[in-house]
């Protein structure tokens, strides 16, 4: 036939002459060739399939050559000023315990008490049925020592008797000594610069009692520079041999048998070395501690922190131990110095105005908006496609049987699609919707899930229009003409009727399809269809339900409201000029 | 084609041939009445000849040839084909097989064809559906079918939108004459088309008749048209075949009064002759609700009492000429009773 068709349209290779009016001359269409030109003839067609293929484009290939995934989600470097430590002058007197033991607490109440406004270089107060002393050595330093019970002095005559208290230790000297006090008749006596009491006690004896040092009260603090070296910051002995040398300023100072090396920088700030020259101890009185509990701040970071304090800076640069500089600023508040630093924390890059990196910015999730649009275009057309194509299969199937069979078939099955038209859509979906979140139903399966319900609640009106015209098509004259030529019923079926009925299911399908778009968008605004991390037209537009969003993030829902636009409009356009072109009475 | 042998034979016998229409009313469809769309009519064809039918609109003469070829089931009576194929008796399969041999051409050339087929394809699908010529041969087949039916090669490919009515009835007689009929049912096949377009056809289908030995049914309310084509003439009124006879007989001379009101409609195509003609009055009355009687008798100018009591037998006249009237039936009493 094709073969004919070619010799029909080349009349002049015959070399035959063919006169003006010779149907010869006239070019054969077939329906389907009409329909095709008068279809790219309408203007507003040609619009619709534009729009469509564009469509079709964005979001098909714009998801392949988009950088981003569709939950990628973007963070931020916030450069936020954040307070990191802060350090403190220290006022308070610090107590340091012969015994590592802390010391009681009326203690160190009644000194601090005692100490102040006081000038003497002795201070003497009882606390705890204790007689304490407190030795001044210089300003901010004092040494402690309390009244100790070293025993019983028993004086007959000339026999006198030291009976140590407890499992104490009296040495010969001490014993010649309080004998000789208590002989003389005194209270106290001193020895290696000691002082030693002497109390009245039952039936002509003595208790004596000496001062021994219990504990240093300073102003200043020991940080280890190394954690080997924690323990010497609370060993009583280096704590008061260290102050000693420091308030003597000696460079030099020896404690517990072991040199040690000390470097002054004022009166309150030094370094302890080793006698390798290590620096091992800082000491100072600026106490830092860190503003985030839990977070422990170096030694070295604690070093620096002070050199600028008392060096007055308001900035200083550290090297941690990753080896990055860090930039710290001191700001002086009272007594206190805070210390913050411009901390790199990463935060989700939320409704970020549109840029180079992300064209229409980024949503609340910190995606990119434009990826988005593109992956829920995919969603959006393929819903629309695929419920299109089911309620066209059930449709077509359902029609179909009750328009050609008739009868009660007809009268059934229009009854079951009356029934299916009185159940209420939205509810329904909203019911669905309900059940598939309490199931928690994965956004895929809920996806698929959806587009059946939908295809299944839809059906009903190609259903009717396809019985409406398989019943007007199974009436007229050339079904009949089939009938009477003895063709079977299934090419009766698929050669006539169908082909007849496919112009009309064609145009209804793609005005359909902007329907089932907009509706599957109605159902992702409300929440109720396609679900994060799957996203859609709707489901985008849902994240401007909030005010913030509404009135500052444009770029948020506006793109997405005209893709759903467009795509519908296209969708009616093509619509419109398929209706026009499958029906050739209508003349524009 | 055809073995000349057989002209003669009877192609179609009917006897006693009902329709009757069932007419449902409410809820469930019950079946309240019946239209009495054909009624006891018999008649029988011989081949190679041409029957007219001619009557009133919705007197059942698109009826009778929808019900002869089975395209809608017969109340009762007898179709013979062929003098031994009933079509009611034949399987669905074994019917199918037969429809070659009986076609039918529409009154509407618009409504009966397909409109998206070409109409190559419209002519040659029951052929090859039917296996009537090999498949090689079908495309030179249909050539020649289209160029029996004044239609040209080219227009092969082309679809029935793009023909003009006469066109598109020359498609549908060239439809059923590819499938080699025996006999084809002409439903009022020139109404539709304008009078230089019908004497066309008309010639086209007697030259066919010529060629293929065809039988026809032509159905039509156009006498003339009848007049012309016809050799045998049956009319018929509200389901009843009233008369029937050979053309020349029932022209020159029209027994039943309704057929002799019918002629007189003839318009005579000279101004001088004054035209006699009969009217009838009231209109045709519903076939559902038939009179009793002779159906004719309330619009009769020579009705009398028995008219309405009984049906008048169909009378045979001689030479082949029936008529169901009482006034020719001697026993009927009419000659009795007083005008």
């Amino acid at each position: 036939m094709s073969e004919q068709l070619k010799n029909n349209q080349s009349p002049e290779n015959n070399g035959e002459q063919l006169a003006l009016d010779d149907g010869r001359r006239v070019k054969v269409l077939s329906p389907g060739m009409m329909v095709f030109k008068r279809f790219i003839r309408n203007k507003l067609a040609i619009a619709g399939i534009c729009i469509l293929i564009f469509m079709f484009l964005f979001s098909f290939l714009g998801g392949v050559l988009s950088p981003y995934r569709q939950d990628q989600v973007f963070y931020k470097v916030d450069a936020a000023n954040k307070e990191y430590a802060s350090a403190v002058v220290n006022t308070d007197y610090r107590f340091t315990t012969a015994d590592g033991n802390t010391l009681p607490t009326m203690v160190r109440a009644t000194f601090n008490s005692q100490v102040k406004g006081r000038e003497g270089n002795e201070i003497t107060f009882t606390a705890d049925n204790t007689v304490y002393t407190a030795v001044k050595v210089d300003d901010g330093f004092y040494l402690i020592m309390a009244g100790e019970d070293l025993g019983t002095v028993t004086v007959l005559g000339k026999i006198a008797d030291v009976k140590p208290a407890g499992n104490k230790e009296i040495s010969e000297e001490l014993k010649a000594a309080a004998v000789a006090a208590v002989q003389a008749g005194q209270s106290a006596f001193e020895l290696n610069e000691i002082t030693y009491t002497l109390t009245p006690g039952k039936a002509k004896s003595y208790n004596l009692s000496g001062m021994s040092e219990v504990a240093l009260a300073s102003m200043l603090n020991f940080d280890a520079l190394d954690a080997q070296y924690t323990g010497l910051t609370s060993n009583y002995e280096f704590c008061r041999d260290c102050e000693t040398a420091m308030h003597a300023g000696e460079s030099n100072f020896e404690s517990g048998g072991t040199a040690y090396q000390l470097e002054i920088e004022d009166e309150t700030t030094a370094t302890v070395k080793n006698a390798a020259g290590e620096e091992i101890v800082s000491v100072s009185n600026i106490i830092v501690r860190p503003v985030v509990s839990g977070t422990a701040l170096s030694a070295g970071y604690r070093e620096a922190a002070i050199e600028a304090i008392m060096d007055r800076q308001t900035a200083f640069e550290y090297v941690n131990a990753e080896g990055n500089t860090e930039k710290h600023t001191i700001q002086m508040r009272g007594n206190n110095y805070i210390i913050s630093t411009e901390q790199q924390t990463y935060l989700i890059d939320m409704y970020a105005p549109p840029s180079a990196e992300h064209l229409l910015g980024t949503d609340d999730h910190g995606m990119d908006v434009l990826t988005r649009l593109m992956y829920g275009g995919r969603i959006s057309l393929m819903v629309g496609f695929i419920v299109m194509i089911l309620e066209n299969i059930i449709g077509v199937i359902i029609g179909g049987v009750s328009g050609y069979f008739g009868g009660w078939v007809d009268t059934l099955l229009m009854r079951f699609v009356d029934l299916f038209n009185s159940i209420p859509y939205y509810p329904m979906m909203i019911i669905a919707g309900a059940i598939m979140d309490s199931l928690e139903v994965n956004p895929y399966t809920r996806l698929y899930l959806m587009m059946a319900i939908m295809g299944i609640m839809g059906w009903t009106g190609v259903a009717r229009v396809v019985r409406g015209q398989i019943l007007s098509l199974r009436e007229q004259d050339f079904m009949v003409a089939t009938e009477a030529t003895g063709i079977p019923v299934s090419r009766r079926i698929f050669r006539h009727l169908v082909p007849n009925v496919m112009p009309l299911l064609i145009v209804q399908a793609t005005m359909g399809l902007g329907g089932i778009i907009l509706t599957e968008a109605t159902l992702s605004f409300l929440g109720l269809g396609i679900k994060y991390p799957l996203a859609s037209w709707g489901s985008i537009i849902n994240s401007s339900s909030n005010i913030y969003v509404m009135t500052n993030c444009w770029y948020l829902w506006i793109p997405a409201g005209l893709l759903i636009v467009l795509t519908v409009l296209g969708f009616n356009f093509v619509g419109d000029g398929l209706r026009d072109a499958f029906d050739p009475k209508m003349k524009r | 084609m055809k073995s000349m042998s057989e002209t003669g034979s009877n192609v179609l016998e009917v006897r006693n041939l009902c329709k009757y229409f069932p007419i449902k009313a409410g809820l469930f469809g019950r079946v309240v009445g019946h239209v009495h769309a054909v009624e006891n009519v018999s008649f029988t064809l011989k081949r190679g000849t041409t029957m007219g039918l001619v009557g009133e609109s919705g007197c059942g003469k698109t009826t009778v040839g929808k019900t002869l070829l089975n395209l809608t089931p017969k109340t009762s009576g007898e179709v013979i084909f062929n003098g031994n194929v009933h079509l009611d008796q034949l399987s669905s399969r074994q019917l199918r097989a037969f429809r070659p041999k009986i076609q039918i051409i529409f009154q509407d050339p618009y409504a009966s064809l397909s409109p998206r087929l070409p109409v190559g394809e419209i002519i040659g699908e029951a052929v090859r559906e039917h296996h009537l010529v090999p498949d090689s041969e079908l495309n030179d087949y249909v050539s020649r079918i289209m160029k029996s039916c004044g239609l040209f090669d080219y227009q092969k490919d082309r679809y029935p939108h793009e023909f003009s009515g006469g066109q598109r009835q020359r498609i549908c007689i060239a439809r059923a004459i590819a499938l080699n009929p025996d006999f084809i049912v002409c439903d009022e096949p020139v109404s539709a088309l304008d009078v230089s377009i019908q004497a066309q056809i008309i010639n086209l289908l007697e030259d066919l008749q010529k060629e293929f030995n065809l039988t026809y049914l032509f159905i039509s309310h156009d006498l003339s048209v009848v007049q012309h084509i016809s050799d045998t003439v049956g009319v018929m009124y509200l389901g009843n075949m009233v008369e029937y006879a050979d053309k020349t007989e029932i022209f020159a001379n029209p027994l039943h009064p309704y057929t002799k009101a019918l002629f007189s409609a003839i318009p005579i195509p000279d101004p001088t002759v004054k035209m006699n003609r009969i009217i009838l009055e009231g209109s045709i009355p519903s076939p559902s609700n038939p009179p009793s009687g002779c159906k004719f008798h309330t619009r009769c100018r020579e009705c009398r009492g028995v008219c309405a009591k009984s049906a008048p037998r169909t009378m045979n006249m001689g030479n082949g000429h029936t008529v169901a009237c009482h006034i020719y039936d001697p026993e009927s009493g009419y000659d009795r009773e007083k005008a």
